[in-house]
């Protein structure tokens, strides 16, 4: 019973084993995804080949989303943190950002309208067209019924 | 001495911004947003030069691979969310994607922008863990890049939504599906408050999309460059 507790110091223990064991997992597929990348010559970056590796695994049921639940779940939740680090480097940047914010933020602006109307109206489209079409037939199954 | 400052700003800027974002969700308070000019600020008042911010960045930029990796879940997840709308969904995504690609090189290179700079900005609707690793494959600045699937983040965020009532953008799907694929992570997250549906859609599509344009991505892009 002791140690279902969450505040006894087996399940904290515990818990930081399990963490770790999956991290180490994650590292490896990521690991894996890296060298498969490089030796087939894939024109993929690794982290990708991993996240497909472990997806292919899960799917399969190779792997038990259970086993990895964990970890996984903390380094999405704080996925933005690792981006921080990187986006420090913008302060080199400052000139280019000064000399040309305008052709940046108009670039930017212009590309997700795009985007998002054509993503948007292609699917709105294609569901409606599906929803028209499974109306049609319900439709002619109740003609059907009436007569 | 000086890694331990970088890591222990970084975090306490990212602690100060979760804390901030739960009293004022807004796109401003999104922790990359709000945490880069806290770190910047801190390195410049300390007189702390980038190169000097390196060992702790590379420190934490470690754990962004496994962390990648780990993104297979949430896809795994919403994998039935895609199946059953499996035709609207991956030809939205495909379209959406590939237009912002084009769009953004054209448009960056009309305003004459340098070639990493095109590059850079083109691939900025893949989500950012993948982008920082796609953009040196491009020849572009995985810095540059993270900056622009940022600002692409928070303005599908806060013009999304706007746009999408004004055109006519509707079904729950088509709406959720353009969020996360213009504005991955940022986008899904304004999805989910949308819906479920949205939400689910929007994760795939982020994934999906990172697939997508590093498969095709440089292809498009050396159409343009």
């Amino acid at each position: 019973m002791a140690s279902s507790d969450p505040s006894h110091p087996d399940h904290a223990l515990r818990k930081l084993v399990l963490i770790s064991a999956q991290l180490g997992a994650l590292i490896a597929i990521n690991k894996a995804g890296y060298l498969a990348a490089t030796a087939l010559h894939l024109p993929l970056p690794g982290n990708l080949v991993g996240m497909l590796f472990l997806f292919a695994l899960l799917r399969s049921g190779l792997i038990p989303q259970a086993w990895i639940e964990e970890t996984s779940s903390i380094l999405t939740r704080h996925l933005a943190f690792f981006f921080i680090p990187i986006t420090v480097g913008l302060m080199s940047y400052s000139r280019l950002l000064v000399d040309s914010g305008v052709a940046v933020i108009g670039t930017l602006l212009s590309s997700a309208a795009i985007g998002i109307c054509a993503s948007g109206f292609l699917a709105q489209a294609l569901v409606h067209r599906r929803e028209d079409r499974r109306g049609q037939e319900a439709r002619l199954m109740l003609q059907k019924e009436d007569r | 001495m000086k890694l331990i400052f970088g890591v222990g700003v970084t975090l306490g800027a990212y602690w100060l911004s979760r804390l901030v974002a739960k009293r004022l969700p807004c796109p401003f308070t999104t922790p990359v947003f709000f945490s880069t000019p806290l770190v910047i600020l801190a390195l410049l008042a300390t007189g702390i030069r980038l190169e000097e911010y390196k060992p702790a960045k590379d420190v934490m930029v470690f754990l962004l691979g496994p962390a990648t990796v780990a993104l297979a879940v949430p896809l795994h997840k919403n994998w039935r969310a895609l199946v059953e709308n499996a035709l609207p969904a991956l030809l939205g995504l495909a379209a959406g994607s590939l237009s912002t690609l084009i769009v953004a090189a054209c448009v960056a290179k009309l305003f004459a922008l340098s070639s990493v700079v095109v590059a850079s900005i083109a691939i900025k609707s893949v989500t950012t863990p993948i982008a920082v690793e796609l953009a040196p494959i491009v020849h572009g600045d995985p810095t540059l890049t993270v900056g622009f699937v940022v600002a692409t983040g928070m303005i599908g965020t806060m013009l999304g939504p706007w746009l999408m009532n004004l055109v006519g953008i509707r079904a729950p799907l088509a709406r959720g599906l353009a969020l996360g694929t213009i504005s991955m992570a940022m986008g899904t997250a304004q999805a989910l408050r949308e819906g479920e549906l949205q939400g689910a859609v929007a994760g795939v599509a982020m994934g999906l999309a990172a697939v997508l344009i590093s498969l095709a991505g440089p292809f498009a892009l050396s159409l343009v460059l």
